[in-house]
């Protein structure tokens, strides 16, 4: 059961990785980023870390992506 | 030439690294230190040797506080170079189009005053209590930034801005690395080692709060910066 739930896990992170890099458009990858931190989140709570999934979850999923919203509302939405 | 030289300063440089890189025991090896006795004797004896129940806190905060120490300089470097950047006089930049201004919904607004002080209380017990549970400095002062800028959209520029006094910014910004050189003299005076911590029977509690004092300054130091980066990335000019 476990296990199910960390391949479940892991194929979602590989599946957001390859989503935001073939994504065109920057603000779609930027909210991916984040859900992708969210499942990351989950597994270093998973594995045993609930400090580095506390950081990720407040880092990655939140901080990083605000301030990636801001960077693309300054520049441009889509990647050329 | 500029670039040769370049060039031979990057070699002489990865030489060493790179040797050093060669010494160290190949990944996942099973008789490498860290899967032979180091992790085994932090667990162990980390609570009371490094004073904290968290066994992170020791290792972050005391084993490895030198690590810590530059790595809190490391980020308040870093976001002095982004302000560099950033503070730019503004006629050297490419003419700006006028940010189009973000209307905030009754909901959001409703949502994040409400939340607000929980927000800030849960970031409070997560720096205050980081030696006990997991958490500690760094989580709480991401939670202190991320209120900042919850905040600051919510009330605009003008009035976030007031709630942090324009000359205690840098005091703030610089907490962290503050902090680690402040306990770490008082490691010299008290032990005689930088960043040392009192490990005998009766001053037990002195080392305690010492990582308490220093969860607080990485904190405070790790919000200010994360409030002061996006404000200086939103600001309009």
């Amino acid at each position: 059961m476990s296990q199910l739930f960390d391949i479940t896990l892991i194929a979602l992170l590989i599946a957001c990785a390859v989503a935001v890099i073939r994504t065109k458009d920057l603000l779609a990858a930027a909210i991916i980023f984040s859900a992708y931190s969210l499942v990351m989140c989950l597994i270093w709570q998973h594995r045993g870390a609930p400090d580095v999934a506390m950081t990720e979850a407040a880092v990655g999923a939140g901080v990083t992506t605000v301030l990636f919203i801001v960077t693309i509302a300054r520049t441009v939405r889509r990647e050329r | 030439m500029k670039r040769a030289l370049v060039a031979a300063l990057l070699i002489v440089a990865a030489i060493p690294l790179l040797s050093i890189v060669a010494e160290l025991p190949p990944h996942a090896a099973p008789d490498s230190p860290a899967y032979t006795h180091v992790s085994a004797h932090y667990l162990e004896h980390g609570a009371e040797e490094a004073g904290a129940e968290n066994i992170v806190t020791d290792v972050i905060l005391n084993y490895r506080g030198f690590d810590t120490n530059g790595e809190v300089t490391v980020i308040f470097t870093a976001l002095a170079a982004v302000l560099a950047i950033l503070l730019l006089p503004s006629e050297e930049r490419v003419e700006e189009r006028p940010a189009p201004a973000m209307p905030v919904s009754m909901v959001v607004r409703f949502v994040v005053r409400l939340l607000a002080p929980f927000i800030a209380l849960f970031a409070v017990y997560v720096i205050m209590n980081g030696h006990v549970t997991p958490g500690g400095g760094f989580q709480g002062g991401t939670i202190l930034g991320a209120l900042v800028i919850a905040l600051t959209i919510v009330l605009g520029e003008d009035e976030a801005h007031r709630l942090l006094p324009r000359p205690a910014r840098p005091w703030l910004q610089a907490a962290a690395p503050l902090t680690f050189v402040v306990i770490g003299i008082a490691g010299i005076a008290v032990v005689g080692s930088y960043l040392g911590f009192p490990a005998e029977e009766p001053w037990q509690w002195v080392r305690t709060a010492w990582l308490v004092i220093l969860e607080i300054g990485i904190g405070v130091g790790g919000g200010a910066i994360i409030g002061t980066l996006f404000w200086t990335m939103e600001a309009e000019r």
